[in-house]
């Protein structure tokens, strides 16, 4: 008996002194500012972090829809509503509640919009654990810094600088139009979600309100992946948890997207053109239903403008 | 869950089989053993499981069918004369035969129904084109269970060694269930013998301190090979042969000396991965690998490499093919007119045949392969047939054969022969591969060593660094493992903190200079499509 | 017939003594080559079937144990 406590005590001690060689490692390797030179990997979404504490009024979640339907800077100039897209290629929800979680650290937006295409995207409990993992050790992540490592990351403060311009949107301006067929064409079916993926939305919106904060669901206009059975499984979902939800694929008269000009890539992905018209349509929507401030005469926002200029240049000279 | 050097089965799957297995009760731990194996292959191959449960129960009843027959000829041989018992034997030995090849062809079919039937329906399509025949076939695309290669084999090991009375039929489909789908060998194996492991999966011995920590450390060991070595050369390995046109006969060369290492740590390393995880539950898995690269000829390297697949080959095929009555008959004849050496190397030859076409085709449906088999049997035979000649030579310029010079030599040539069969063997197909080969031949150039091309290719400065330590410390645990001495055993006996501070070291460098995570793509397992 | 044994073995292979060696096999002075002749050899002097799975170490090593290895089968016939 006593062996096996001794056994028992190796084994802790082991596995205790493991996860404090984790936690120094994540210490070191961890990008000390959130610019691509610092070895910040998903920059994009990660311009947040150098976004000034508690200035941001929406947070944008999703995959690529959400990257390529919304520029937030087309909202400030228009509404001066501050947001941010923190979007990934293939995004997953216990990525999306990742980043939910970080965004909360520095900032308290009001709103929440979940871009409902990843809604639908199957993911495993290894893929779950494993980002928990990475949250937890970030070493899991950033080890291959080994090859960059300065002086500075030893013992060195996070200070994040890179400011986005873009605020997580990315911009093409490619054409490569379509006509869809049957595009939302009414159904009464309703697509099924996994169960796994309700319960992820429903601890996040419940966080959302433990935070003061709204979760929205929103739809970007897709001719190839959005269709009314989808449409039906989200109605069903937001009015179960009794969330707002838009689908701007039911706007066509407002929003006027023309698949002949508006889509990158045939209707996967709307373009820079027919991101322009969402986010029209999407900061007048905040602001009719939502009561969100108007910074534009807020000195402290004066670097929104700053932004918004290089954020004009940036699309001049995109392609 | 897609290989055993995953999150999921180190960290989820195998953790919850050592825990379940440690507090039932011994007589249920083989069940939840045999629980945790179909989990396995289900979570891999989901409903194909259906497969491997039907050749299950097939050997079951054959091996028992087979067992009928045995007892029935004993019981007549103890009535009878002297005289008759021969008769008798064959008599009984034929209606054996009858069931076992029809039990073999049953499996082996199977088999080439499932992995074959594409490459020989394309060939044969091929063919009809040539001859102008206007025939269309349609090309069959078929699902494999995961392991069907491995556990097929065992499933062919189990009946003939009932047929030939090595073993018992085994009464316990439950037990030889769990001998045909254990999880840790079931998708790469080592192949196992029933006499071997039936009965140690089936005791359900306890869990050890002592065996948790062996296996663990073997596992990490295996990790390493994997992670740090392989997985990182993958990058390379990946453009310089799906790519190869572009580049010139030196980035063949480090392609083809790259991929056999990366083959080495990835396969042995799967393999330490896998015994050890056996390890724990105080089951002794056959190895797989004994530092082949320390062979001095291609025979003693295949006797070294995939173990247990030559040990198979030798048992099943070659040694049934060359001592049958017509290789016999063809031996003595042989040796009259050919003398002690050549003589038997013509019956030798044939089953030697036989065993490489397999082997090649074993490792997949495709030219390339049936190439790398008959590569490989074209160096044992000539290895074969040069020997009285290499002899006569190196007694002749006074060169000592058993050298350290000499031997370094041997396994210098042996390496370069097996580098030049990986890269057939990696190639897309035998064209590539051909063509491949053609450019080291004739384009090579020393410059592309210093000119940054190999920079080029996926791996940076400290990759290449990185691979070469690693390749290093790899290089120095088989030297002393070599000389016979146990590196767990020697480790253990060190004091706590030196011990502590080996594990945490191979520990933090597997995390921070494995090649996981961002710009390393998922990487299939080289062997899992077996 | 221990005589007419060491003979075939001679004729096989001429560089060792079988009278007193015991590790045959273990120090490669019979090879695979010369163990497909020898059982070619030892099953039409004897008349006896050696079957596949008597073919190790254990019953080739030497002389001795091959020649018990040849009485086992024939008794068991």
């Amino acid at each position: 008996m006593k062996e096996k406590i001794n056994h028992a005590l190796h084994i802790f001690f082991f596995a205790a002194g493991f996860v404090i060689l984790l936690l120094i490692s994540s210490a070191i390797v961890i990008p000390k500012n959130n610019a691509k030179e610092a070895g910040m990997l998903e920059i994009n979404p990660n311009g947040i972090l150098a976004e000034r504490n508690h200035s941001i009024d929406v947070l944008v979640l999703g995959d690529s829809e959400a990257y390529s339907s919304i520029t937030p800077m087309q909202i400030w100039e228009q509404e001066g509503i501050t947001s941010y897209v923190c979007a990934t290629p293939r995004q997953k929800l216990d990525k999306s509640e990742t980043f939910m979680h970080q965004a909360f650290e520095n900032q308290n937006p009001k709103i929440v919009i979940l871009e409902t295409n990843l809604i639908y995207r199957e993911f495993s409990t290894t893929h779950t654990l494993s980002q928990l993992l990475d949250n937890t050790f970030p070493v899991l992540v950033y080890h291959n810094r080994w090859k960059s490592l300065t002086s500075s990351d030893f013992g060195g403060r996070i200070q994040y600088t890179w400011v986005n311009d873009l605020k997580g949107y990315i911009v093409h301006k490619k054409v490569k139009s379509i006509s869809p067929k049957d595009y939302m064409k009414t159904t009464d079916e309703a697509a099924k979600i996994p169960l796994r993926n309700k319960l992820f939305i429903e601890k996040m919106y419940k966080y959302c309100q433990d935070h003061g904060s709204q979760l929205v669901l929103v739809s970007s206009p897709s001719a190839k992946n959005w269709n009314y059975k989808k449409h039906n499984g989200i109605a069903k979902l937001a009015e179960e948890f009794g969330l707002e939800y838009l689908d701007l694929n039911l706007y066509e008269d407002d929003i006027a997207i023309d698949w002949s000009k508006d889509t990158r890539d045939q209707g996967d992905h709307i373009n820079y053109f027919g991101a322009v018209k969402v986010s029209e349509f999407l900061g007048k929507y905040l602001k009719d239903n939502f009561h969100l401030e108007d910074h534009r005469n807020d000195p402290m926002y004066a670097d929104w403008f700053e932004s918004l200029e290089r954020y004009k240049e940036k699309i001049a000279s995109a392609k | 869950m897609k290989s055993y050097c995953s999150l999921g089965y180190l960290g989820i799957f195998l953790p919850i089989a050592v825990i379940g297995y440690a507090f039932l009760p011994k007589k249920y731990r083989w069940m939840f053993l045999l629980l945790c194996s179909y989990a396995f292959f289900w979570m891999l191959s989901k409903k194909l499981l259906i497969y491997i449960l039907i050749s299950t129960i097939a050997i079951h009843y054959i091996g028992i069918w087979l067992g009928f027959i045995q007892k029935e000829r004993d019981e007549k041989l103890s009535t009878v004369e002297r005289g008759e018992k021969k008769a008798i034997r064959l008599q009984y030995q034929k209606k054996q035969r009858l069931v076992l090849a029809a039990a073999i062809c049953f499996h082996i079919g199977l088999l080439v129904l499932l992995k074959y039937s594409p490459f020989l329906a394309k060939n044969v399509q091929s063919l009809l084109t040539m001859l102008n025949v206007p025939l269309k076939i349609k090309i069959p695309k078929f699902a494999l269970p995961i392991g069907l290669s491995f556990y097929t084999l065992q499933a062919v090991s189990y009946m003939i060694d009932v047929y030939r009375g090595t073993i018992k039929p085994d009464q316990n489909l439950g037990r030889l269930a769990l001998y045909m789908c254990f999880f840790p060998s079931l998708m790469e194996g080592p192949i196992c013998r029933y006499a071997q492991t039936a009965n140690q999966l089936y005791s359900g011995e306890a869990v050890t301190y002592h065996n948790l920590t062996y296996g663990s450390q073997r596992i990490l060991y295996g990790l390493f090979k994997k992670i740090v070595i392989a997985d990182r050369l993958n990058l390379l390995i990946k453009s310089v042969f799906s790519d190869f046109i572009q580049y010139d006969g030196t980035v063949m060369l480090v392609g083809a000396v790259l991929y056999t290492c990366q083959l080495y740590m990835e396969f042995s390393g799967t393999m330490d991965v896998v015994i050890g995880s056996a390890e724990i539950f105080d089951i002794h898995l056959p190895e797989n690998f004994q530092r082949p690269f320390f062979s001095k000829t291609i025979s003693e390297f295949w006797q070294r490499w995939h173990i247990t697949l030559g040990l198979w080959f030798k048992d099943y095929i070659f040694y049934p093919v060359s001592m049958s009555k017509r290789m016999k008959k063809l031996t003595m004849n042989a040796r009259k007119k050919l003398g002690n050496h050549y003589g038997p190397l013509l019956a030798g030859s044939i089953a030697l045949f036989c065993v490489w076409i397999c082997n090649g085709l074993w490792h997949g449906s495709g030219w390339n392969y049936i190439f790398f088999g008959l590569y490989h049997f074209f160096l044992i035979l000539s290895g074969s047939i040069l020997e009285p000649t290499i002899r006569r030579i190196t007694d002749a310029l006074h060169i000592k054969r058993d050298s350290k010079g000499y031997h370094l030599l041997q396994i210098g040539k042996t390496t370069i022969f097996v580098i030049i069969g990986e890269l057939f063997f990696r190639a897309n197909g035998l064209t590539a591969g051909l063509a491949m080969f053609k450019k080291i031949l004739t384009e090579f150039s020393l410059s592309s060593f210093v000119d940054g091309t190999l920079l080029n290719l996926g791996m940076d400065l400290y990759d290449y660094v990185v691979v070469l330590l690693a390749v290093l410390l790899v290089l120095a645990m088989s030297i002393l493992k070599e000389k016979g001495i146990s590196i767990r055993d020697m480790v253990a006996s060190k004091p706590i903190y030196v011990r502590w501070a080996i594990y945490y070291s191979i520990i933090m460098l597997i995390i921070i200079f494995g090649a996981y995570g961002e710009g390393y793509a998922p990487i299939d397992p080289i062997y899992a499509n077996f | 017939m221990m005589e007419q044994l060491i003979e075939i073995l001679e004729d096989i292979q001429p560089d060792a003594d079988y009278e007193t060696c015991t590790t045959l096999i273990d120090d490669h002075i019979l090879d695979s080559l010369s163990i497909l002749s020898l059982v070619a050899e030892l099953e039409d002097a004897f008349d006896v079937t050696i079957p596949t799975v008597e073919i190790i170490p254990a019953n080739f090593n030497s002389a001795q144990a091959m020649m018990a290895m040849i009485n086992r089968l024939l008794e068991e016939e």
